[in-house]
């Protein structure tokens, strides 16, 4: 259900904006909060879970779920207020400022190495006993994305992603149910935090040399 | 010498779709059932996972899916007065092998046949007269009706949650689908797949011309699906890696994705796997099956005794395993006795290119096995025939199933075949050509037929199945009728230029043209022209029943695996029903 | 309109070597220490690229054509795939190391090929009926090539004109290069040629993806259910190789069987 206006209206008039979207970032607007306070400024976010990474995520898909906690089709009390007092240029322009933003893939303690093992099998070949597919089907090299549509997790925060699952697991998230429902009731806590602990520590490892 | 092992129920040569839905079925009724499968094991995860599996030169090219045609392949020759050469390599069609069998990398195209379709001859002599048919051409009655598969081509479709758009229910006709088909009892399982870009160019063109396009129905799904053996199907990401590859979704109905898995919880089946069959064993009196004899992955030979065999292979395979096992007396072309490899037959594809301006973006590799827009105006006996000196049809449709480059550069008429202006002819058409495919019926003829090769030996040391197939005539003739007909859709279009490829003779293995392999062990209601009864049972040997496309009278106009999965449900009721109450000849003569 | 970063989009420019930026992002840093994000990461052209690119030419090791075999290789796929002014061709792409790798390998061998005899001619209808394995065709094949011309020119010596004039005849058939008709080996050089283009990377040829990007073809990361029903989109993207890692560093391996591991 799209909420009133033409605050919705699929796509700007103009093309996106990514200065405009750093001002909006760094200092918010007359109606909602910079997105910096809680993303930081690069979109880095931090650590706990609570704010995910937006660092050169798609523009689009960063607009899509701007849209959709506009008009609660992905409800959360803290971003549905937000994104409904942007208008549509300012959460297209705040897309493409985060999109085309860098900033490195803090080196984190992570869990021990047979986790990450774990959601490396899920990432890559998913699970036969369970009806699962691999991560990386949709999301990309070891989640590295697909563009426009489908994220990065290579690098997002591992309790974003537990957290994420989780919302889809209850029915909580319900955007793209038909493809991430079926895919987050089939994979169990355990499951979870190894998919979650792979894809945080897959941009830092140091082993791409040839 | 060969290992005697403990006798069982039944056995299925092969576990494909036919012999998973077997398996599944006897073994629930508490029979031990021992699946022989000749290819590897394997599953979606994690054998079909992406991106290995996105691999066009491996498995589009190489066809690494396939049967390996260093052990196994078939000879070929046009007609009689031809020496029959292998098939070094396959290129015409790809025959299949491994768990799951070739509805692991199926497209997914879902159509029921007509209710015409099996009675055609009765059908296409009262609408035509006796005469009106090219003598050659050897079209029979399949002695079951549509109404009797009606229930069981609801079952199959349920199986494997096929998303389409019903056209006739119960005589009801529906909107948005085929006003044409024979009536269904109720509505698909999954809504229609999302409409392509190149179905919706071809659905105005269509329907310029007061043509009722609807969607293709297809298993590729629309949704997320749990069937009624509770396995659950994932939605359909229209990847562009469906034929010739395997799905990584668990979104394509498959043996691995409908049924196998209830199959193997059940102690009662056994799958062994590189377990090639080299015969079906009888006994003295030739009219009794005693199980099979077959040799696993380490060369070791074994017989296992069964009860009840069942052959379900690919249909090519099926055939060659009655010959082998002398089930059944093999056709002779010459004096038209026999019934083993009697009514080959194939399907009758040719093809529009639509070429559009720079503009117009098709982004072909967005695309499902089945993710199209099809008529039906042109099918089967659905348009008069009595002027045109041929019978049959084809369906119409935009099917594009791929955009994958090794084989799909489309140029228009003219372009130099290599070099510079190949190159940029290449560039500027690959994302702006729509093709159009005309997919019609295959007339069996009495020179088309199956049997054992002469001289060319498999890696077990027996004789190749030899083809002798060329097209008949008549289905050249509906080939360019119907394909001049679709390059006026395609015109009405907007193509810019518009180019029809009809199918011409001869037939040549050389140039790929569907798996669609059909006939030579065909079901009827005659045992002197069919090798089965109505309930796919050996004439000959009742133990034996033989499951698949090899059941087909004639090719219809459609895909064969919904028919052949209706049959197999079909076959196994009786099998259930009747077979097992009283073991015998179901079919009296 | 795309909606898309400006990022996202790329086109070679020139067409020799690795993929070389538009102007817009050459302020982003190829720092291979500090990844940069997604869209930008994969254009890094100095970034331990594996298919060994950089400017210019690469010579390729050879494990399967000699030096005339080889020359002969990579001057006749210059003519059949040539470079222009905006794409690179079959050499810029790595066709003749795509090519020396497959004879070398499992399917040169003759993997999946029935290789029983006895052997004959047939209609063209049966399809390839000579002994040969695809390694031994071949170079049969140019071995008969390279002898004839030695008394002329060597192909690698003609001219452009000339060379197209020797391709052409090639096509037409009707001569016997050492047992293998003409016709045939034409037919068997364009299509591996076709196949060292567009195949994956992986396999050695398609270097930086060359083919796929003159075409827009996406490459072996494929989901595009959400872009389907946006009929006619400008989909620019990146394409990425089933060898692609999360860096988008492409590892190259020549060899890989056509048959799923038993």
């Amino acid at each position: 259900m799209l909420a009133a206006g033409s605050a919705m209206a699929q796509g700007a008039a103009r093309p996106a904006d990514p200065k405009r979207g750093a001002v909006i970032a760094a200092q918010g607007t007359a109606t909602v909060p910079a997105c910096a306070q809680c993303h930081a400024f690069s979109g880095a976010s931090d650590s706990s879970g609570a704010f995910p990474r937006l660092t050169g995520q798609p523009a689009p898909y960063l607009a899509e779920q701007m849209r959709d906690f506009a008009s609660s089709k992905r409800d959360s009390a803290v971003m549905s207020p937000i994104a409904k007092g942007l208008s549509a240029s300012d959460l297209e322009d705040v897309s493409a400022y985060f999109a085309a933003a860098s900033g490195p893939f803090p080196l984190l303690a992570g869990p021990d190495a047979a986790i990450i093992k774990k959601g490396e099998t899920l990432a890559r070949e998913g699970d036969p006993a369970k009806g699962l597919q691999g991560c990386n089907n949709c999301h990309g090299p070891d989640g590295a994305g697909f563009p426009p549509r489908i994220p990065y997790l290579a690098g997002q925060y591992a309790e974003y992603i537990k957290l994420s699952l989780t919302m889809w697991k209850s029915g909580y998230r319900k955007n793209s149910p038909n493809v991430m429902k079926p895919v987050a009731d089939r994979l169990d806590d355990q499951d979870i935090a190894a998919v979650a602990a792979f894809y945080q520590q897959i941009r830092n490892s140091t082993d791409t040399a040839q | 010498m060969a290992e005697r092992l403990k006798p069982v129920d039944v056995v299925t040569v092969g576990v494909g779709l036919t012999g998973a839905i077997m398996a599944k079925e006897l073994a629930a009724l508490g029979l031990k059932v021992v699946g022989l499968e000749r290819g590897p094991r394997r599953d979606t995860s994690p054998d079909f996972q992406s991106p290995t599996i996105h691999d066009e030169l491996r498995f589009s090219v190489r066809k690494a899916l396939m049967q390996d045609n260093v052990k196994e392949t078939l000879t070929f020759r046009n007609s009689a007065d031809q020496t029959a050469l292998p098939l070094r390599r396959w290129q015409g069609f790809l025959p299949g092998t491994g768990t799951g069998g070739a509805a692991v990398h199926w497209n997914g195209q879902t159509y029921r046949f007509q209710p015409v379709d099996f009675v055609y001859k009765t059908h296409i002599e009262k609408r035509y007269g006796k005469n009106f048919v090219d003598p050659d051409i050897t079209i029979q009655d399949w002695g079951v009706t549509y109404d009797e598969l009606e229930p069981h081509y609801d079952r199959f479709e349920y199986l494997c949650g096929t998303s389409g758009k019903a056209g006739n229910i119960n005589g009801k006709i529906q909107p948005g689908g085929n006003p044409l088909e024979g009536r269904r009892s109720r509505e698909y399982p999954t809504p229609p797949m999302k409409e392509t870009q190149y179905g919706a160019l071809f659905r105005k063109g269509a329907e310029k011309l007061g043509y009722k396009a609807y969607p293709q129905p297809a298993s590729t799904l629309s949704q997320p699906y749990t069937n009624p053996e509770g396995l659950t199907l994932q939605q359909c990401v229209f990847c562009g890696f469906c034929e010739r590859f395997a799905c990584e979704h668990y979104a394509k109905a498959s043996p691995q994705t409908v049924i196998l898995p209830v199959a193997l919880k059940n102690p009662n089946y056994e799958l062994r796997s590189n377990c090639q069959v080299l015969r079906v064993n009888l006994d003295s009196t030739g009219k009794k099956a005693t199980g099979v004899t077959y040799v696993d992955g380490a060369g070791r030979e074994f017989e296992q005794p069964a009860e009840l065999v069942l052959i379900t292979a690919f249909a090519l395979n099926n055939v060659r395993l009655m010959l082998l096992s002398g089930i059944g007396k093999r056709y002779d072309p010459r004096s038209g006795t026999g019934t083993v490899g009697r009514n080959y037959a194939y399907q009758t594809v040719s093809s529009v290119s639509v070429f559009y301006d720079e503009d117009t973006r098709i982004n072909p590799f967005m695309a499902s096995g089945s993710s199209g827009t099809v008529i039906d105006e042109f099918s089967g006996d659905n348009f008069d025939h009595t002027s045109l000196g041929f019978i049959g049809g084809a369906y119409v449709g935009a099917i594009m199933t791929n955009g994958r480059p090794i084989e799909f550069h489309p140029t228009p008429p003219g372009t130099p075949t290599w070099g510079p202006e190949w190159k940029k002819a290449v560039a500027r058409h690959y994302n702006h050509t729509v093709v159009l495919t005309v997919h019609g019926m295959s007339h069996p003829t009495r020179t088309n037929y199956l049997d054992l090769d002469p001289t060319y030996k498999d890696a077990w040391g027996l004789p190749l199945m030899r083809l002798t197939f060329d097209f008949p005539e008549n289905d050249l003739r509906m080939s360019k009728y119907v394909t001049d007909k679709t390059v006026e859709i395609g015109q009405a279009m907007g193509g810019k230029t518009v180019v029809g490829a009809p199918r011409k003779g001869p037939y040549t293995s050389t140039i790929y043209q569907t798996t669609h392999n059909t006939g030579g062990a065909v079901m009827g209601n005659d045992p002197t022209t069919s090798a089965l009864n109505k309930y796919l049972q050996s004439w000959d040997v009742p133990n034996v029943f033989v499951i698949g496309a090899s059941a087909f009278q004639h090719n219809g106009t459609y895909n064969p695996t919904d028919t052949v999965g209706a049959l197999t449900y079909w076959a196994v009721d009786a099998i259930k029903n009747q077979y097992l109450k009283s073991p015998g000849p179901l079919v009296r003569m | 309109m795309s909606k898309l970063s400006r990022r996202s989009l790329i086109k070679a420019s020139a067409p020799v070597g690795a993929a070389l930026l538009s102007g817009s992002l050459a302020d982003v840093a190829a720092r291979a220490d500090t990844p940069a994000h997604t869209h930008t990461a994969q254009l890094q052209p100095s970034a331990a690229p594996s298919t060994g690119t950089g400017s210019g030419e690469v010579k390729a090791s050879y494990l399967f054509l000699n030096s005339e075999e080889a020359a002969f290789i990579e001057a006749s796929v210059a003519r059949l795939i040539p470079a222009d002014e905006k794409w690179g061709g079959a050499i810029e792409a790595g066709v003749p190391n795509f090519i020396d790798k497959q004879l070398g390998g499992a399917w040169g061998a003759g993997e999946r090929l029935y290789r029983g005899g006895p052997w004959q001619q047939g209609t063209a209808t049966q399809g390839y009926q000579l002994p040969f394995t695809p390694a031994e065709f071949f170079r049969t094949a140019i071995a008969a090539i390279n002898s004839e011309l030695k008394a002329t020119t060597p192909f690698a010596k003609m001219s452009a004109t000339d060379q197209d004039a020797y391709l052409h005849a090639l096509e037409a058939g009707g001569k016997d290069l050492g047992g293998v008709p003409s016709k045939e080996f034409f037919a068997a050089l364009w299509e591996i040629t076709l196949e060292g283009f567009f195949s994956d990377p992986v396999y050695g040829g398609n270097r930086d993806m060359l083919g796929w990007r003159m075409i827009g073809f996406p490459g072996a990361y494929a989901s595009y259910y959400d872009l389907v029903d946006q009929h006619g989109i400008d989909f620019q993207h990146v394409p990425t190789s089933l060898a692609s890692d999360v860096h988008r560093h492409i590892h190259v391996r020549p060899e890989i069987p056509a048959r799923l591991p038993e």
